[in-house]
């Protein structure tokens, strides 16, 4: 009990700190890999959470892929030095106000959710003496929310040959009209 | 073990990380790290939600969730490596090309 607060005291902390301190730093490859942090503790959140296999599939997917591609694009944009230093917007008040209302909501749901929770059923139930945890996600994943999954994989491709075409016209446009 | 109150409160911290991050930074690339910010608390309170109830629903909107957080990265990348290449700037405050 005593361990299992300390451990999600740490990872929550490991969450929140990086996360602040990726969204307060001047300099894009800071922020970045500020949210390496992050996801590397929320992974093992995860694990804590009862799931190895989001577990892996985080570490590979954001750690291996996406925070690369975050790294490979600011290296490439090669923003300057003086050009990095005011951070917020010139409207931030705005922003702050908005957020406020987000918050507003967001406490009037958390009431709402806890008082639920009690009453929650399982709908698609999974039983860990039966087998594991990635045993079930995998049941359930190519029976139950197979067409889901199919199309998942096609926004993927969609997305893969809209990012190459994006690319390929502007430059025939550009080498075009120069 | 953890109350199931404490993930939704953590959850709902990093979300407003992320929902500030989007609200108040100026660099485009800064921004689409606060949406990752964003999944990852989702991620979060709906990996906990199916921890509690032994429901495998929540897992597998986790794992959604990841194919989608790499769609967004990289249509998101992809427009602004376009906007820089037309405009060689990626504030959001100054990139006001198609404004009437």
């Amino acid at each position: 009990m005593i361990l299992e607060m300390i451990v999600f005291i740490y990872l929550s902390l490991g969450m929140i700190i990086p996360g602040i301190l990726a969204i307060i730093s001047k300099n894009p490859v800071h922020a970045v890999l500020w949210v390496l942090v992050l996801i590397l503790h929320q992974a093992f959140m995860l694990f804590t959470l009862g799931s190895e296999f989001l577990t892996a599939v985080q570490i590979i997917v954001y750690a291996g892929a996406v925070i690369v591609l975050f790294l490979f694009v600011v290296y490439m944009i090669n923003l300057k030095r003086e050009e990095i230093w005011k951070v917020f917007v010139k409207k931030s008040p705005l922003g702050f106000v908005i957020f406020l209302i987000f918050i507003f909501f967001f406490l009037k749901s958390l009431t709402f959710l806890t008082a639920l929770s009690p009453h929650f059923k399982a709908h698609l139930p999974y039983d860990l003496t039966q087998g594991t945890n990635l045993w079930w996600i995998a049941r359930y994943l190519f029976t139950h929310f197979l067409f889901q999954f199919e199309l998942v994989g096609v926004l993927l491709l969609v997305v893969v040959l809209g990012a190459v075409f994006l690319l390929r016209k502007l430059k025939e446009v550009e080498g075009g009209s120069l | 073990m953890v109350p199931f109150k404490y993930y939704v409160v953590l959850s709902l911290i990093i979300f407003s990380i992320g929902l500030l991050g989007v609200l108040l930074r100026k660099n485009l690339i800064i921004v689409l790290v606060s949406f990752e910010i964003i999944m990852n608390g989702l991620m979060i309170f709906l990996a906990s939600v199916s921890y509690y109830t032994k429901d495998v629903q929540g897992y597998i909107l986790v794992f959604f969730l990841l194919a989608l957080a790499a769609v967004e990265a990289g249509v998101g990348l992809t427009l602004v490596v376009l906007v820089y290449r037309k405009l060689k700037r990626i504030y959001t405050d100054e990139v006001n090309y198609y404004r009437g």
